[in-house]
């Protein structure tokens, strides 16, 4: 046990090299607390809660504040304070079994726990989608239930296996003509108006800022890798709350000049000539034990890719008309990485598999996610075969600390990197 | 006529499209006796064990369907239909898009999957949905959710053991629709006969996750449970409410799948507690039984605020979680038969 080092002793560990700008995250941060205090304190100004997938700049076209539960969730979990969130919330009768995320957002609410911690305050609507999972819409509805807030639920198609584009356009314009209906809901509201002209100046941000990460995402293809899974966890955090703003733009600018500087130098964030393993990180990370993907650096190993803060980007165009627009719009709320059905999940990781020169990859099959877990058997099958690497499957959760073995999942990496070492 | 199956984790499925092609509508419910291992070769084992017991099914009967259609019921098992394209054999596998919502939006997106289901059929089986066959489908499926009703209806006056009831549901779920239609007609004949509802018993509404097998009922038999109301899908869901009659057969079926009492897998949960308090107030009950299948989501989540808004109303609730098992649960019985304890002691639970 003499040899066990305690967290945050680095003393004889790699350490991985961070962004130069990497601190500046904070200014995005800073500036969306403070525009919540703004608009909270504004009589005129509206808030609302937002999910993932939801486009986030119909909220800023409408200038209403988007909150996240999700993301306090993971401000939650990163202070250590989502377990007890998540056993406040089971002491209210909510399963074991269900979304953690759900249950530390149930138990910041109910606690009226600090925003640094992971806090959230009532907003003025609850605006949802079910493109990811239907869990955003039975937690938000509850919640909305429990605050006496106007709810509204987006109803996403499934794009499953198999879709051909006739099934595909009369999905997308069943999406269409619910934008209508959440115009409706949120000028009823909210008393807010739509306006073209600003809904061309958000989008326009958005795609901007899209088009930064997925330039970002170009560069990641880099050996040694620039920029890893450690950093862009935290990094991607405008692309949650931020797409139509310009703060995060210039954000994403100063990471993107930072990898262009390191990669022309041909440096990597692990240390010169370490980097043995490009890892690909499938689905949501454990965010209450973000020190597990410095200890994959231990091995020599570094996410170089991960889909989940790539589907955080889809490149939302301006089109000739809003009904065009809205339709593209509509597309790409189906279409997200997180959410690929099998056969689109492995056309495209095995894309992904070759242009990032991967060696392995570390599906996360997440309890509390049991949507993105459904046929992650049969990814890491194909995976295999097609592609000759070894795939772990990892079975964790992403916010509840209580289902993170550190034992057996070090057992289990090592397995895996033996593994990659093996199919060098 | 053979037997076309689906999937489908609630009342979603619009059986009368199957009915209107020919063909005995299956509800997939698996086997209970058989072991999960086939289907949790490709499903963790925290996926519903229900749906992976259909898997399970389906990988050894699908070659006797004519095919299998998978409604769009829970989340958690959407993504199933990407696992049973690659593993179940069948020459027709479709997805039905059912909405969520019941908006405008969503009603006219429910006719744009009636249609597109239609075609697949007649394209795949060389035949003609005509709107007489569907509307005759309609007809039969009334008649059959009519006599559900009437069926129903006795367990608060007679002598029906739980099992008689969802063996009843299951055979009207999985068999022909022209031989049910009969054998209901004797069955209402024979429940009417039967004893004065049992003294011993304790009337109670059942509610929360689809119960698929007859062991689980008698359980709450045991215990002194009978149940008299529920809002399940293999269960009064299926026929609260009758298919309206309207010029175009499409505008009925969406009428009436876009509006009947909705699951835990459609918002919102006032409109599954409206269902509720209307049952309650039409049956008198002891106790309302609400239970979860482990890892049922949909019911979990609505547990927490469905039972406390019951509660709040003076309602005796318990609620408790199951395994997918035949075998009886003693915890669960002891529980169960305290809570029942507890009521003849005049506390309320």
């Amino acid at each position: 046990m003499a040899n066990v080092k305690k967290s945050g002793d680095n003393t004889g560990k790699f350490v991985l090299k961070t962004l130069p700008h990497s601190q500046d995250l904070k200014w995005p941060m800073l500036w969306w607390i403070s525009m919540e205090k703004i608009y909270r304190m504004l009589p005129w100004k509206k808030t609302a809660w937002t999910c993932a997938a939801f486009p986030i700049e119909i909220m800023w076209i409408y200038d209403i504040f988007p909150d996240h539960p999700e993301n306090m969730a993971t401000v939650a979990a990163a202070r250590k304070q989502s377990q007890r969130l998540i056993e406040h919330a089971e002491g209210m009768g909510f399963s074991r079994d269900l979304c953690s995320y759900c249950k530390t957002n149930i138990g910041a609410y109910d606690t009226k726990i600090k925003k640094t911690l992971g806090g959230i305050s009532k907003p003025d609507i609850v605006v949802c989608t079910n493109a990811i999972c239907d869990t955003h819409w039975k937690w938000f509805q509850i919640m909305a239930d429990k605050m006496n807030v106007p709810f509204f639920m987006f109803d996403i198609p499934k794009w499953v296996s198999g879709t051909d584009e006739k099934t595909l356009e009369g999905n997308i314009d069943y999406v269409v003509n619910q934008f209508y209906d959440l115009m409706v809901f949120v000028e009823k509201h909210t008393g807010k108006k739509m306006s073209e002209e600003r809904l061309h100046k958000v989008l326009g941000r958005s795609m901007e800022l899209s088009d930064l990460w997925r330039e970002i995402f170009e560069h990641r293809k880099a050996v040694p890798s620039p920029y890893s899974g450690a950093e862009t966890s935290a990094a991607f955090f405008p692309l949650v709350v931020l797409p139509g703003v310009e703060v995060g733009i210039n954000f994403f600018k100063k990471i993107l000049a930072d990898i262009k500087n390191i990669t022309a130098k041909g440096e990597g964030t692990m240390p010169q000539g370490r980097e043995k393993y490009r890892v690909m990180w499938e689905g949501i990370p454990f965010w209450y034990r973000m020190r597990f993907m410095y200890d994959l650096a231990q091995y020599g190993a570094v996410i170089a890719f991960e889909p989940y803060t790539y589907s955080f980007a889809p490149v939302k165009k301006k089109c000739l008309t809003v009904e065009e627009t809205l339709r593209d719009v509509a597309k790409l709320m189906m279409d997200t990485p997180y959410a690929y059905n099998l056969e689109r999940r492995i056309e495209n990781f095995e894309k992904w598999i070759d242009e990032y020169k991967l060696d392995g990859v570390i599906l996360h099959e997440n309890m509390s996610c049991r949507p993105s877990s459904a046929g992650m058997v049969d990814l890491a099958e194909a995976i295999m075969r097609d592609k000759g690497i070894p795939v772990l499957i990892l079975q964790c959760d992403m916010n509840d600390p209580r289902a993170y073995s550190e034992g057996q999942i070090k057992t289990r990496i090592e397995g895996f990197i033996e593994m990659m070492e093996a199919n060098k | 006529m053979k037997k076309l199956a689906y999937f489908d984790t609630s009342h979603e499925m619009p059986l009368e499209i199957i009915m209107a092609a020919g063909f005995i509508p299956y509800k997939i419910m698996g086997d209970v006796h058989k072991s999960n291992d086939p289907a949790d070769k490709y499903l963790s084992s925290f996926f519903c064990p229900a749906a992976r017991s259909w898997l399970t099914e389906a990988l050894a009967h699908s070659k006797e369907w004519a095919g299998i259609i998978f409604a769009q019921g829970c989340n958690n098992t959407n993504r199933h239909y990407d696992i049973w394209k690659v593993h179940v054999e069948t020459p027709f596998l479709h997805w039905f898009g059912a909405p969520l919502l019941d908006s405008e939006a969503a009603r006219k997106y429910y006719k744009v999957e009636l249609q597109r289901l239609i075609g697949h059929l007649e394209n795949q089986f060389d035949i003609k949905i005509t709107s007489e066959k569907i509307r005759e489908a309609i007809g039969k499926s009334n008649e059959i959710k009519k006599k559900l009703k009437s069926l129903s209806m006795l367990r608060s006056q007679k002598d029906i053991p739980n099992r008689d009831y969802l063996a009843a549901m299951i055979k009207c779920l999985t068999g022909p629709v022209d031989e049910i239609s009969s054998w209901l007609d004797s069955e209402i004949t024979l429940w009417s006969s039967r004893q004065a509802f049992p003294s011993g018993k304790k009337r109670f509404l059942l509610t929360g996750s689809d119960v698929t097998y007859v062991e689980w009922m008698d359980t709450l038999d045991d215990c002194g449970i009978r149940i008299v109301r529920d809002d399940l899908s293999v269960g009064e869901r299926f026929f609260a409410t009758l298919i309206p009659d309207r010029n175009d057969p499409l505008d009925s079926l969406i009428e009436y799948y876009t509006g009947i009492p909705k699951s835990a897998t459609r918002p919102t949960i006032q409109k599954r507690l409206d269902y509720l308090y209307q049952s309650l107030q039409e049956t008198e009950v002891d106790g309302v039984f609400s239970q979860n299948l482990k890892f049922c989501e949909p019911y979990a989540y609505d547990s927490v605020p469905v039972n406390n808004a019951l509660i709040s109303r003076g309602y005796k609730v318990i609620h408790l979680e199951r395994d997918f098992s035949p075998a009886a649960d003693q915890q669960l019985a002891n529980r169960l038969m305290a809570f029942v304890e507890m009521m003849e002691g005049g506390n309320n639970g």
